[in-house]
């Protein structure tokens, strides 16, 4: 076979496959409708970068203004909100386990008298950490507000003793912890959540999308045409039949960098270059994965399964949420199977962290060794093409 | 008389009907590989996959480096408490940042505690000291342990210092000087802050409807492909009854599901000793309308499905936007007023909120009124929308055998008005 004739085979089946696309709207769904579904659905989810407002329900047996101020300080916090007041903490406990409330603050009896005379009143607070999140968020307040309770008991009896601000600070907190997050100072979920998100949904659709042109061909007896225009050569036919993807996908997932990190101002510490770079990468090593998909299971049903089943996997395995690091050894080494996984390493070192290219080097190496994967099975593949007979 | 007995005859003949259907609807589910997968594989392995990959529930020893400019007994001290907390492991002391930053770079660590020069002398002289930590975003679990244990440490630590400043005439005069409000903290339900008892009962509920409905949306698109006319239903005087179909396939489904359920929400949870805190009776009774729910909002979806595959292409990529939608992790009282609105359409979403409650948080029924209520409305509205599906694939079905009858009578008549 000639160059001449390869580049023609390629570009026919391009065509043949841009066709197709026209043809059968559950591409545009899949490629287009789905990624663009869920781009909107999870920034605007999370568009406040923290939840805000997370009701909780204080009981106060005090009653008195020392207590109401006290609420009034846990209300002026951004995530929480004082929903209900009430001198029953049954009460209370039926609204934590109703859904209306995620956390209960509670104030005894006599708290004021008794701080004024010097006994210690112990105020508790509970949290439903059923919803971690919000959990964790309230014990956040609901903490720091126990803290400055005391504090600002200390702080009324030491200025009554002549103490200057600084000094009673000092005896109250003689150490104190100042924070930095480094790359997303603010804790925004959002950040923290879609730039993992996204590309999974986006490497998902990747393998369905892979699986189903190549074992659509298979199903529908049409694979052997298809090999023929590329004169049965596996290599131009999967090539002619992959860049429109190829093309479609990149294109979607630097709409989705764009969105992040131009759009939203999502931190980007590397520049451009090193993120789009990923995910054209993350967008071929995933086609390779599903070209593998569909070698080794070549029908339809089953590579499909395959791909949803793994493609599911990969938000849970990839360690953006609960890390990598703690979980069991063999589900470590699963991670590694997944391109998303390299993808999200380096988008903690480039866009988040902004560090030297040279730490993410070895994670480029990795989405370009996927690419090997199609040559691995290519010929359980063409087997496939060439004489597999549908069975429904 | 004469109506009272047809009317018996009726119901006895969709009895039968329905049953002959329930058999077919089995058979079905069982010659079929790809749904078998759906049915049975993926609710078996799913849930103990996830139990496994959260198993250690929390983040331990994440890994610490200390930049100490004080080096002083106090800094040194600091020091040793941070390592000794279950949740943090110091890795190394770096001389400066920058040595630091690298461990950083290199993944040795993911935080710097950060001493500066004047920690140890501010101490002595009554001044606040301050302490830095640096936490590497990549995880939120990482910061949350560093944030929590270096707190600890500092209000422990810084306590002791003051009582060491200020020595007061008695030990209880001493805790009120310090302490005068001393506050307690209960985390409740998930006492350990796990992430598996927080996130794989969700899953687990998540895990049923999503099965159901590319199971049987699977069902659907092969009869489509196969069935004469490529209608849903089998030309077959059997399928000639609306609600005959509906419970048979509805019951054949739910006697299936209700192993599948005894699997994922009785013995999973007791193998990974995930909450189980509801009385099983109420969970049982929260868990009929929810399958029901499931099963005709999937027989609904499954009518629009004309091939087998794809249901999988659709609604795979549902999955991850139900979980948010159930306001599992992004609390509901967060979601904005429109995707929330959204959620209620799918069972899911009151689903997964009153069984975390039951089960979790151990609500009564009660107290999950207003999910259980809805997810009773979803069972009548889908049950109707299943069978207008149903009814509407069975008209056509008539209608075209209707039509294909009538050209055969004429093609047989004569050929003068033969139409190629």
């Amino acid at each position: 076979m000639t160059p001449e004739s390869k580049k023609r085979g390629v570009w026919n089946i391009i065509k043949r496959e841009v066709r197709l696309f026209g043809s059968h709207p559950i591409y545009i769904f899949c490629m287009l409708g789905a990624p663009l579904v869920s781009i909107i659905f999870f920034l605007t989810l999370m568009g406040q970068g923290l939840p805000v407002d997370l009701p909780i329900a204080v009981v106060d047996l005090d009653n008195s203004a020392t207590s109401r101020s006290l609420i009034r300080q846990l209300n002026a916090f951004e995530q929480t909100e004082v929903v209900m007041i009430t001198m029953s903490f049954t009460e209370a406990r039926e609204e934590l386990q109703k859904g209306t409330v995620y956390g209960i603050f509670h104030i005894p009896k006599d708290f004021s008298k008794q701080t004024t005379t010097g006994k210690q009143p112990t105020v508790s607070f509970y949290t439903n950490s059923s919803y971690l999140i919000a959990g964790s968020l309230l014990f956040r307040d609901m903490k720091t507000i126990a803290v400055l309770a005391g504090a600002s008991v200390g702080l009324q009896q030491g200025t009554a003793e002549g103490s200057t601000k600084d000094q009673l600070m000092a005896q109250l907190q003689p150490i104190a912890l100042d924070t930095h997050l480094l790359g997303n100072p603010w804790l925004n979920y959002s950040v923290y959540l879609n730039n993992s998100l996204l590309p999974g949904i986006l490497q998902l659709m990747i393998f369905l999308i892979t699986v189903f042109s190549i074992g659509s061909e298979i199903k529908y007896g049409t694979s052997r045409q298809w090999l023929q225009m590329g004169n049965y050569s596996l290599a131009v036919s999967l090539l002619g039949k992959l860049i429109p993807h190829t093309m479609v996908f990149t294109t979607v997932g630097f709409m989705y960098c764009a969105a992040m990190y131009g759009f939203n101002a999502f931190p980007l510490n590397s520049g451009w270059l090193p993120m789009l770079a990923a995910m054209f990468l993350l967008v071929v090593s995933s086609q390779a994965v599903g070209v593998f998909m569909i070698s080794t299971l070549p029908t339809l049903r089953l590579g499909l399964s395959f791909a949803s089943l793994f493609g599911m996997l990969a938000f849970s395995v990839v360690g953006f949420s609960y890390p990598v690091l703690d979980m069991h050894p063999a589900i470590q080494a699963l991670a590694n199977l997944f391109p998303l996984r390299y993808y999200f390493l380096i988008y903690i070192d480039q866009a988040l962290n902004g560090r030297e290219l040279y730490y993410s080097w070895i994670q480029y190496v990795g989405l370009t060794v996927f690419l090997i994967l199609p040559f691995l099975m290519g010929k359980n593949l063409k087997v496939a093409l060439m004489h597999f007979k549908y069975v429904p | 008389m004469n109506t009272e007995k047809r009317l018996r005859h009726i119901i006895k003949e969709g009895i039968i009907d329905s049953f002959y259907i329930w058999k077919e609807e089995l058979r079905n589910v069982f010659r079929d590989e790809g749904v078998l997968i759906f049915f049975f594989l993926v609710p078996l392995i799913y849930p103990v996959l996830y139990a496994l990959i959260y198993n250690n529930e929390v983040v331990r020893e994440a890994k610490m480096v200390v930049v100490d400019q004080s080096d002083s007994y106090l800094s040194r001290e600091f020091t040793r408490r941070v390592n000794a907390t279950p949740d943090v492991q110091v890795v190394a002391v770096c001389a400066d940042m920058a040595e630091a930053k690298k461990m950083l770079d290199e993944k040795k660590a993911y935080g710097i505690l950060l001493f500066p020069s004047e920690f140890s002398k501010d101490l002595h002289t009554g001044k606040q000291a301050k302490v830095s930590l640096y936490c590497d975003m990549s995880s939120l679990l990482f910061y949350k342990a560093f944030l929590l244990s270096a707190t600890e440490v500092s209000l422990e630590l810084g306590k002791e210092i003051t009582a060491r400043n200020n020595p007061a005439s008695t030990d209880e005069l001493q805790q009120i000087i310090l302490n005068p409000i001393p506050y307690e903290s209960v985390v409740m339900f998930n006492s350990q802050s796990g992430f598996a008892s927080f996130l794989v009962p969700a899953i687990l509920i998540l895990v049923i409807q999503q099965t159901l409905i590319l199971g049987i949306g699977m069902l659907g698109g092969t009869a489509r492909e196969r069935n004469r006319f490529h209608s849903l239903v089998p030309v077959n005087r059997r399928y000639s009854g609306t609600l005959r179909i509906v419970f048979g396939k509805s019951l054949a489904y739910i006697i299936l599901y209700t192993v599948v359920c005894l699997w994922a929400l009785a013995i999973v949870p007791r193998l990974f000793s995930l909450p189980q805190a509801g009385n099983p009776w109420d969970v049982m009774l929260f868990i009929l309308p929810y399958l029901f729910a499931c099963i005709f909002l999937s027989m609904t979806l499954s009518g629009f499905m004309t091939t087998r595959e794809s249901p999988m292409l659709v609604f795979v990529f549902t999955s991850l936007i139900l979980l948010f939608l159930s306001g599992v992790s992004w609390p509901m009282h967060s979601i904005p007023p429109f995707w929330r609105a959204f959620g209620y359409l799918f069972p899911s979403t009151p689903g997964i909120q009153g069984f975390i409650r039951i089960n979790s948080t151990g609500a009564t029924l009660s107290e999950v009124a207003n999910e259980y209520r809805l997810l009773w409305i979803q069972v009548g509205f889908y049950f109707v929308t299943a069978f207008i599906i149903y009814r509407y694939q069975i008209i056509r079905s008539q209608k075209r055998l209707g039509i294909q009858c009538q050209y055969l009578k004429d093609k047989r008549s004569g050929g003068g008005n033969n139409k190629s």
